[in-house]
């Protein structure tokens, strides 16, 4: 608010006042006073009136800045009616007011989503873990009879857990709540465990694993960064080239600040103008429209998202028809060294 | 025998449980009616339970903690809630394990084994496999016959104790993966190769020549004791 907005709005009220002194001036014509109190009445009217005018001026617009400026600052602006000093003048006062009411009409109304978004998160868990009972069933029932076609279809068992697991996540990471559970760990065995999820896969598509320099611990939540680490392993799996042998190779590296896990393979690779999108919901580029890929565009999506939640970094360096680099970086903490 | 109860509302899955555990050689129950769980569980007695925690009208964690009051049974809780905090809490409660649904048949196992080792304190652990025409020492992973000694590496360890495990039986090179990788050591193709030819001259030195025999397109074979 400027000085000459602020005028502007009061203008109608300005000519108002000129044509109140016009009539008193009119009205003053026919009486004998000295052009002294002709001329000092509308003066004195114009100079008081001023003075009111300029009051007004200075309180409000010291408001409205203040409330700018707050706003401003604030992250999480909806909050503003939390922080506004109580105006001395009517308008603000009603202006607080309003923005109070507002402010929780929209919270009530955003509560709604969140309480129906977690009602949906934890039917989807339920579900999941209804649905683990008969896979559970399935696989001993396989494993109490096994033979060629059982063992087909523990494969795509395999493939049906996979996917109940990536749903079980993705539920999970759409919720602000803190649902993770962060301690130290021991790279070797969260990557050992990951691999020997694939087993079945690795061994039977014949792919050399290469696991070396893993002796280091970490501060994170095991069951996410396995489930990381298996989208990441699935994916070399899924994207390796059709007459060479895949290799993967993981190992860690210690720096200073941090502990960077690797993850290496020879696979197919990816474009150069797509890497900065594999991350992104749904993308699923020029190699998701290879024959028989059958690319869904979550799984990275979902490791970039829990890696945000658990603090990691992940990154992405690909070389198309040679392979492609994955760094998880961990962070050291010392607030947790100290727990 | 060792006897093992399962406690799982599931019909199918502790049957096939049942069948599971029977045919590793243990004596496996099932309880069937859940009315009346603790008090079931003691009086069977069993050396193991393997526990459903989400069970019917009761809490798996109090059975654990009842349990644990009046017997130092091995308790496996098994869920199929799967976070870190469930665990911690069944194993506050005083199961010894904990194993998430759909389970690894052979972690399952594994875990299984090594409590019964445990809880057993009278049965002490046998450190030398009797394999009859030659002993295979655990605690150093060498071979013995007659005086001759021959050390083993840890995979050419692992895969000749798999041998002796299915004696006479055919094991396929995926099988044989299949347990080095269960036990972190990730070799592939070639590595089993080299592996499997030095295993055998190491067994040849020991004048056990041609005793793993190769079935063509199917896989190896140790042949059973003259």
């Amino acid at each position: 608010m400027n000085f000459k907005s602020f005028i502007k709005d009061k203008i109608l009220l300005c000519f108002l006042l000129l044509f109140g002194i016009a009539t008193i001036e009119i009205f003053l014509i026919p009486y004998p006073f000295g052009n002294f109190i002709k001329i000092y009445i509308p003066v004195a009217i114009i100079f008081i009136y001023i003075i009111g005018l300029s009051i007004e001026y200075f309180m409000k617009q010291r408001f409205y800045k203040d409330l700018e400026d707050t706003l401003n600052n604030l992250d999480d602006k909806y909050l503003i009616s939390e922080l506004i000093k109580v105006p001395s003048f009517i308008e603000g006062k009603i202006l607080k007011d309003l923005l109070e009411q507002i402010n929780k009409s929209m919270v009530e109304n955003v509560n709604k989503y969140k309480y129906k978004q977690e009602d949906y998160k934890e039917y989807i868990e339920l579900w999941i873990h209804e649905i683990k009972i008969p896979i559970a069933s399935s696989k001993l029932i396989i494993e109490n009879n096994k033979n060629q076609t059982t063992k087909s279809i523990d494969e795509e068992l395999q493939k049906i857990e996979n996917y109940i697991e990536q749903a079980l996540y993705y539920a999970r990471s759409n919720t602000v709540e803190k649902d993770y559970y962060v301690k130290k760990a021991n790279l070797k065995d969260i990557v050992n465990e990951s691999i020997k999820k694939n087993k079945n896969v690795l061994i039977h598509e014949k792919i050399s694993v290469n696991v070396h320099d893993l002796d280091l611990e970490v501060n994170t939540d095991n069951k996410w960064i396995i489930f990381i680490l298996n989208q990441i392993i699935q994916n070399s799996i899924k994207y390796k080239k059709q007459y060479k042998n895949l290799e993967i190779e993981i190992y860690a590296k210690q720096g200073k600040e941090n502990v960077i896990l690797y993850i290496k393979d020879n696979g197919i690779g990816i474009k150069k103008g797509e890497i900065t999108r594999v991350f992104e919901k749904g993308f699923t580029g020029t190699n998701g429209r290879l024959i028989g890929k059958k690319s869904t565009g979550i799984g990275l999506y979902l490791c970039k998202n829990l890696c945000n939640k658990l603090g990691i970094a992940i990154e992405l360096n690909s070389v198309q028809d040679e392979g492609t680099e994955i760094r998880l970086v961990f962070p050291k903490s010392s607030y947790l060294d100290i727990q | 025998m060792q006897k093992i109860l399962i406690v799982e509302d599931d019909e199918k899955l502790r049957n096939e449980l049942e069948i599971f555990l029977s045919h590793q050689g243990y004596q496996a129950e099932c309880l069937k009616k859940f009315d009346n769980t603790i008090h079931d569980i003691l009086e069977i007695n069993p050396n193991l339970i393997l526990l459903d925690i989400n069970l019917p009208n009761v809490n798996g964690e109090y059975i654990c903690k009842e349990i644990r009051k009046q017997s130092d049974m091995g308790i496996i809780a098994v869920t199929s809630r799967d976070n870190e905090l469930d665990e911690l809490v069944s194993i506050n409660y005083g199961a010894d394990h904990y194993i998430t649904k759909p389970f690894n048949i052979h972690i399952l196992l594994a875990k299984v084994n090594s409590l019964l080792r445990r809880t057993n304190s009278n049965s002490e652990p046998k450190n030398k496999i009797d394999a009859k025409d030659f002993i295979l020492n655990i605690s150093n992973s060498t071979i013995i016959k007659d005086d001759k000694i021959i050390d083993l590496t840890k995979n050419e360890y692992k895969i000749l104790k798999y041998f002796i495990e299915n004696r006479e039986k055919i094991v396929s090179r995926e099988d044989i993966m299949d347990v080095l990788w269960e036990n972190d050591c990730f070799v592939d193709d070639n590595t089993l190769s080299v592996n499997i030819t030095r295993l055998r001259s190491k067994l040849e030195e020991l004048g056990l020549k041609d005793i793993i025999e190769t079935k063509r397109g199917q896989g190896y074979m140790l042949k059973g004791e003259k």
